[in-house]
């Protein structure tokens, strides 16, 4: 049912005439693509349509008004702040509202007790660098700084920094969230009172409501304030250099610093990272895939792939890199410790310190994401899991087999195995494997494999980021829990009964396999007929 | 086939009853919660014998209320609606010790004292909250969100995934757990989190009222090699809060913990009651404890760079707060409160707070730390107002995140044989609750009468509360009663 007049006119009476507009040039800027991230897949031909209507409230309140107004009106709707996960942020029915809270970006720093409070239009970059102005810190996370941290939150949330400062889902304070039908649910101490500085509770803790691992992509609700968590940092400046694109943080050296190693081996890789954390010592520890240097030395396409080329199954099959981030968080002592208890753990595993700019380029300024579209135009992470170290280094190998399969279109990588390293001072590990494609390349095989990778991680018994709405739940429910899709169903019927907040989201894959031909032979599992088609 | 019959088929006629003389040891408690019936007990030994038990109870609409300790201090395991007590004491297992991750593995009926001592053993330990009792279920702790007095991890939460009953009987594991075939597979268990939604959220102080948890993944922690038990007496808490502001940040200590004199002489007292009223009467008002350790590598060198931040931080900017290895006055204390902290409470001593007056009541919230004088004059004046002295109160601070915030908890100890002293208890930690909620305490462990103060005040949380609760237990028959349910 598209929007109409009165409906219109019910929406502008909350935001002004201003901030609403069913103008199908204004609309047009929010078709999903050209570019980003999954851009130009089958998910995002068959499954994204241009809004209807596009709306943008400032407040909660008017999230609220607007969100009921729908609800009453069967009006679908779907919430959208910075807009990194493309295709699944875009709405997936024709004459949807777009709900783009760009405007909602008010920010608050509590420098004594660590924590910002944020609307879902403020972004890390600035957050950051006011963190770092009062001896604090964030995760910015693969999304990049120019993504809304609430978003990021309420979906990813991680990056190496994650050795030390851990799960996303820790970070989560007090959170305002409008229900699918518009009721205002306030988490943690928001809940008794005014102060957001607390995340738990009363009682059971609603914040399972906001995720699962990862996110629910907007289909349980509006997430329109939250506290976030900072971490203490040191407190020295780290200086901004560079001319863009090539910018990077100066690093007080004595505080603040990387460290490359070579290893002679994976295993040398893994032990290196698990007495680490044994140590409790450094602020990041990664292993990154080979292409990302040729990344960050490329300033163009031309000059990543003459890089590339040099490369081979065999420079792949030897490159075993450890980073380590060491921050004096104490003390430059501290630090002289954390460097000593370091080169202890190298020497017994034989790593040798490579020359190591005394700068950052990346994870502590903004991510890489804008990188990741160099070399062929399409990148999608098809697998970003948090477990153990017991299941991440063979995690990337088991991708690495399977993506031969479907190279080309694939970019060939020569079996590189992707990144891994530890979370939460080695109590866990992290695994993520990423894909690149040529746009002009026929790219259903990407969308084959995307799924044909859910399938391997059931077999393997691997853990696995893309749960719920990110892979047909028909296909991964039964497999983890078991049933674990019956009460996200259960859950999604319950607080949005018509189906309203981003539909048919968390079934949007089971409905693009059902719709996209190329993707009928891969259905090997059971789902009712009544999805929406 | 009437009920009893069926639970016996499922656990055995040797793990279920409904004698009233075996059914009333878990009639009360150590709180003032007005003692409640139960009909029948079982004691399963597997999920699945679980999982038949919740599905009998919930086809029958019988309330179950699960109880995984041999002692409870929140009256939240008292039956309230009658029906079936699922005693979990059989599930003791420590399932697997994973050095490699630093996890363990176990089930709900895992007590403190079994726990700790089967991790000594391979060089591990669990951070813990202060003075657990040895018998209590370390899973229902963690569950409960009982605080750690060790603070330095940024990643605070120690549990991992873990493995429920819902409510309908279904067996349900989380997080990475959730595999195929866990625990034959890769992934071991390390995340919480998903499938889908953070179920694991749902089971967190929930007082048994979402389901049963089975087992769960927890983080461990290595043993240190050396550890330096410091203390300084305090007059001025918020003196003291600018101390820890300045000093945890910074990531410095591992064990920290602030103790009134009524407390702190409560844990050292060994004869009683000469003991404790001596130390009530020599303490300080507050000592702060703050535990330096030197772990698994160049553990002197770790201390060393600790104890010359201290240094430094005393002597230019808090010269007057004494920190040293001894709390003047009290000789040899070093040698007695470690193993303190790093133990839980002896099954065969009374547990401190008991060995006072009998019984105790303890009202505990979040806040900023500059406001915890503030709570603590307010506490106060309205204890006078009972006739309860000031000085009788034992107050505990436990900085939490890098002291962003703190959790103050008071205990009114009481004698439970008295009742008119036991309505007064009632009577003042209901006032002081409601007065204290209304200038910003944050409570998230809402047991018994807390329970109506804290929702009605969080109307919106509880009427979501509710609609989960719904979803997942659609005959309310799991420990109803309590919280919002």
């Amino acid at each position: 049912m598209a929007i109409s007049k009165e409906i219109y006119k019910a929406l502008e009476a909350v935001v002004g005439s201003q901030y609403i507009s069913d103008d199908p040039v204004i609309c047009e800027g929010y078709r999903s693509g050209p570019g980003g991230y999954e851009s130009g897949l089958g998910y995002e031909r068959v499954m994204t349509k241009v809004p209807g209507c596009v709306i943008m409230p400032r407040t909660t309140e008017e999230v609220q008004r607007i969100v009921k107004v729908c609800y009453r009106n069967d009006v679908p709707y779907v919430p959208y702040s910075t807009g990194f996960y493309g295709s699944r942020s875009h709405p997936h029915v024709e004459d949807a509202l777009l709900i783009d809270l760009k405007r909602m970006n008010d920010f608050k720093l509590d420098e004594k007790h660590f924590y910002v409070e944020v609307g879902p239009g403020m972004i890390y970059s600035p957050i950051q660098e006011e963190c770092m102005k009062h001896g604090a810190y964030v995760v910015i996370g693969g999304g990049g700084a120019q993504a809304s941290a609430i978003a990021n939150l309420i979906g990813d949330g991680w990056s190496p920094l994650s050795h030390r400062i851990g799960l996303p889902h820790r970070r989560i304070l007090g959170t305002e969230v409008v229900m699918p039908d518009g009721e205002l649910l306030k988490l943690g101490s928001l809940a008794e009172g005014d102060d957001p500085f607390w995340g738990e509770g009363p009682g059971p803790d609603l914040r399972g409501l906001l995720r699962g691992y990862t996110g629910l992509r907007g289909c349980l609700g509006i997430v329109t304030r939250m506290a976030i968590k900072t971490l203490p940092f040191q407190p020295e400046r780290l200086e901004p250099t560079g001319i863009s694109p090539n910018t990077a943080l100066a690093l007080p050296e004595k505080r603040v610093k990387w460290i490359n190693f070579v290893v002679p081996s994976k295993d040398a890789q893994v032990q290196a990272m698990r007495e680490i954390g044994h140590a409790e010592i450094a602020g990041a520890v990664t292993k990154v895939p080979l292409f990302w240097r040729a990344i960050a030395k490329a300033e163009c396409k031309e000059e990543f792939w003459d890089l590339w080329s040099k490369e081979n199954e065999e420079t792949v099959a030897n490159f075993f890199i450890v980073r380590v981030l060491l921050i004096g968080y104490t003390s430059e002592e501290q630090m002289e410790y954390d460097e000593r208890v370091l080169m202890d753990i190298m020497s017994e595993v034989g790593g040798i310190a490579r020359r190591t700019k005394p700068s950052d380029e990346s994870w502590i300024k903004n991510a890489d994401s804008a990188g990741m579209w160099l070399m062929c135009g399409g990148y999608v992470s098809v697998d970003y899991v948090i477990e153990t170290l017991s299941q991440s280094p063979d995690h990337g190998p088991s991708y690495a087999d399977l993506k031969r399969k479907y190279t080309p279109p694939l970019m060939p990588d020569y079996g590189d195995p992707g990144w891994f390293q530890s979370f939460e001072l080695g109590h866990q590990g992290y695994s993520e494997f990423l894909v690149y494609w040529d746009q002009d390349d026929d790219t259903n095989p990407v969308d084959q494999f995307y799924v044909d990778t859910s399938k391997m991680n059931i077999k393997n018994r691997f853990y696995t980021s893309l749960l719920g709405p990110h892979q047909p739940l028909y296909l991964t429910g039964p497999q983890y829990g078991p049933n674990y899709h019956e009460f996200l169903l259960k859950v999604k019927n319950e607080f949005d009964p018509k189906w309203k907040s981003h539909p048919p989201v968390p079934l949007a894959h089971d409905v693009f396999v059902e719709r996209a031909p190329w993707m009928h032979h891969m259905k090997d599992w059971e789902s009712p007929d009544d999805l929406p088609k | 086939m009437d009920v009893r019959s069926r639970l016996c088929e499922i656990v055995g006629a040797d793990n279920c009853s409904d004698d009233p003389v075996q059914l009333r040891i878990y009639e009360s408690d150590f709180s003032y919660t007005p003692a409640g019936a139960a009909n029948y007990v079982a004691k399963p030994a597997s999920a699945e014998e679980v999982a038949g038990i919740v599905k009998l109870c919930n086809e029958n609409r019988i309330p179950v209320v699960p109880c995984s300790s041999q002692v409870h201090f929140y009256g939240a395991t008292i039956p309230k609606e009658g029906g079936l007590v699922l005693d979990l004491s059989r599930m003791a297992k420590v399932l697997e010790i994973d050095p490699d991750n630093r996890r363990v593995r176990f089930e709900a009926g895992v007590t403190w004292g079994q726990l700790t001592r089967e991790l000594k053993e391979k060089g591990f330990r669990v951070i813990m909250p202060l003075t657990p009792p040895a018998q209590r279920s370390v899973l229902t702790d963690f569950l409960e969100r009982e605080e750690p007095t060790n603070q330095v991890y940024d990643y605070g939460e120690p549990l991992q995934a873990m493995e429920v009953v819902w409510p309908t009987g279904e067996i349900f594991r989380m997080g990475s757990a959730s595999v195929n075939g866990y625990p034959d597979s890769p992934s071991k268990g390390g995340n919480p989190s998903g499938p889908g939604l953070d179920f694991y959220r749902f089971f967190q102080c929930a007082q048994g009222t979402m389901g049963v948890v089975t087992w769960t993944n927890l983080k461990i922690e290595s043993i240190p090699k050396r550890d330096k038990i410091l203390f300084a007496p305090i007059d001025d808490l918020d003196h003291v809060m600018d101390f820890l502001h300045r000093i945890l940040p910074r990531r410095i200590g591992q064990e920290v913990l602030l103790l009134n004199q009524v407390d702190l002489a409560a844990i050292l007292a060994e004869e009683w009651p000469g003991d404790f009223t001596r130390l009530k009467d020599a303490l300080p008002p507050w000592t702060l404890i703050l535990v330096i350790s030197g772990l698994l590598r160049r553990p002197e060198e770790k201390l060393a760079y600790e104890e010359s931040f201290l240094d430094q931080v005393t002597r230019n900017e808090f010269s007057d707060l004494r920190l040293g290895e001894n709390l003047p006055g009290f000789p040899g204390l070093r040698n007695r409160l470690l193993p303190i902290l790093r133990n839980p409470w002896p099954a065969d001593v009374p547990h401190w707070k008991n060995r006072v007056k009998g019984a105790c009541q303890s009202l505990f919230f979040h806040t900023r730390p500059g406001k915890a004088q503030q709570f603590v004059t307010k506490v106060n004046e309205i204890a006078a107002r009972y006739g309860y002295p000031g000085q009788d109160i034992g107050i505990y601070i436990q900085p939490i995140e890098h002291n962003r915030a703190c959790r103050p908890e008071f205990t009114f100890f009481y004698n439970p044989a008295d009742e008119d002293e036991t309505a007064t208890i009632r009577a003042l930690y209901r006032e002081a609750a409601a007065a204290l909620l209304k200038e910003g305490a944050v409570f998230t462990r809402p047991y018994g009468d807390l329970a109506p103060i804290v929702y009605e005040r969080a109307a919106s949380y509880a009427a979501a509360l509710k609609r989960i609760k719904k979803v997942f237990d659609p005959n309310n028959i799991m420990n109803p009663s309590n919280l919002c349910f």
